[in-house]
């Protein structure tokens, strides 16, 4: 987690760049920042990302999503199971794609341990 | 313990109404009856009979949950989810009593094989569990082939006010009756797609979409659906399927097409819990769309959804 890596689609580097994800550290705070798409193909590093945030977790964390361009249902899941399952606190979803509170409302309705700021 | 059996069996009747008058007779008193039983009930039919029912309970109807069927049952692939599910759930002790009306004149020809297996798969979603849903049919109204249909996807039926058993209930009958072909149209804006081109085949339908004319949230919605069953075509259809996108009657659809088979009829009915990972993809399509029509066999599965322009 100390330097962003990136994912390609399965196949490599080969496959079109849209298809990938780059996910790293937020500079001075805790937490991640992720570019690029979370769907099946990238959400092995999506998980373990949020793994990782999830166990240096203290009181607050955050994830900023400036620069994603879509999470599937599977990707806002991680993000709210990972969530849901902390001890204490509370995840900062940060200027996620419009759909993700929409989601997030859908599943996860009364969700106190996410606190979404809009785009 | 033959009443411990009573107290866990789940209900199904179908009422057969003529008229208003008959209507309302005999929803009040199946509210009447689970209020005094003090289970909680909700009521889930089209605007009017809504009326009727909350005008006919007064004061009684106070603290009930009244919805409007032709709204939260537009897509009846989300009232066991979301109407049926939602409530019941949030009432785990005790007995629940619902009135859910899906089926009204006016459903169109392209909607009727959904409304019919909800009705079927509303069987299998709440065997066991100490439920009522009370399922109203205007007979006036509806075809023949609707009334001949709920006979057989509900164990007992309510006409002229005495309830008799269905010798015609199969519900399983009626889920693969209905689970009819649903043939490519022609004139469709088509993409192939695997596992890389998930991206892509996303873009390429929300281009469609807007094109059509879909916009702000309803867009999103599009895109939503689209990349859950295109990312179900790749985990479980084969790695890779069909995108296509056309416009019929108003309403703008999009079909996936893969070489898997569902073999779920519940699947995405069935609300997970929070903490669950997987199982909401296919719910999502049928939370967001107006319309949801499937296909399966072992030749594969096409499914549809419809949003209205």
């Amino acid at each position: 987690m100390e330097t962003p890596h990136a994912v390609d689609g399965p196949g490599g580097p080969a496959r079109p760049a849209r298809a990938a994800l780059e996910v790293g550290p937020l500079p001075g705070r805790p937490g991640i920042r992720a570019r690029g798409e979370i769907s099946v193909v990238t959400r092995p590093s999506w998980e373990a990302a949020l793994t990782e945030v999830a166990r240096r977790h203290g009181e607050v964390s955050y994830v900023e999503l400036s620069e994603a361009e879509f999470l599937d249902v599977g990707g806002v899941t991680a993000l709210a199971v990972t969530a849901l399952r902390l001890p204490a606190g509370r995840i900062v979803v940060e200027h996620p794609p419009p759909h993700v509170p929409r989601v997030l409302e859908m599943f996860w309705p009364g969700l106190r341990r996410i606190e979404v700021v809009p785009r | 313990m033959s009443t411990a059996a009573v107290d866990e069996a789940f209900g199904h009747p179908a009422l057969f109404y003529r008229t208003r008058e008959e209507y309302t007779e005999q929803t009040l008193a199946f509210v009447r009856e689970g209020l005094a039983a003090e289970e909680p009930v909700a009521v889930a039919v089209p605007g009017p009979n809504l009326d009727l029912i909350r005008t006919g309970l007064g004061a009684d109807g106070e603290g009930l949950l009244f919805l409007d069927m032709t709204e939260a049952g537009r897509n009846p692939g989300r009232i066991i989810p979301r109407v049926l599910r939602g409530f019941a759930d949030a009432h785990p002790t005790g007995r629940v009593r619902i009135i859910g009306e899906p089926i009204w004149a006016g459903r169109s020809a392209v909607e009727y094989p959904a409304c019919a297996q909800h009705e079927a798969l509303i069987n299998a979603a709440f065997a066991g569990r100490a439920v009522t849903i009370l399922c109203p049919y205007d007979e006036a109204r509806l075809d023949e082939e609707v009334l001949a249909d709920a006979r057989v996807t509900h164990p007992t039926v309510i006409t002229g006010g005495r309830t008799e058993v269905s010798a015609a209930y199969d519900w399983e009958a009626v889920v693969a009756r209905y689970n009819e072909e649903l043939p490519a149209v022609p004139h469709a804006a088509v993409f192939s797609f695997g596992a890389g081109e998930l991206s892509a085949v996303r873009a390429f339908a929300a281009g469609e979409a807007a094109r059509w004319g879909l916009t702000g949230p309803r867009l999103i919605d599009a895109e939503l659906a689209v990349a859950e069953l295109t990312t179900n075509s790749v985990i479980h259809g084969g790695g890779r399927g069909t995108l296509a996108i056309w416009s019929e009657a108003g309403q703008l659809v999009c079909e996936v097409r893969d070489a898997g088979r569902l073999t779920d009829p519940l699947a995405g009915r069935r609300p997970p819990e929070p903490g669950q990972l997987g199982g909401r993809g296919l719910m999502l399509v049928h939370y967001v769309s107006d319309l949801v029509r499937l296909h399966t066999d072992d030749h594969g599965t096409t499914v549809r959804f419809y949003l209205g322009l």
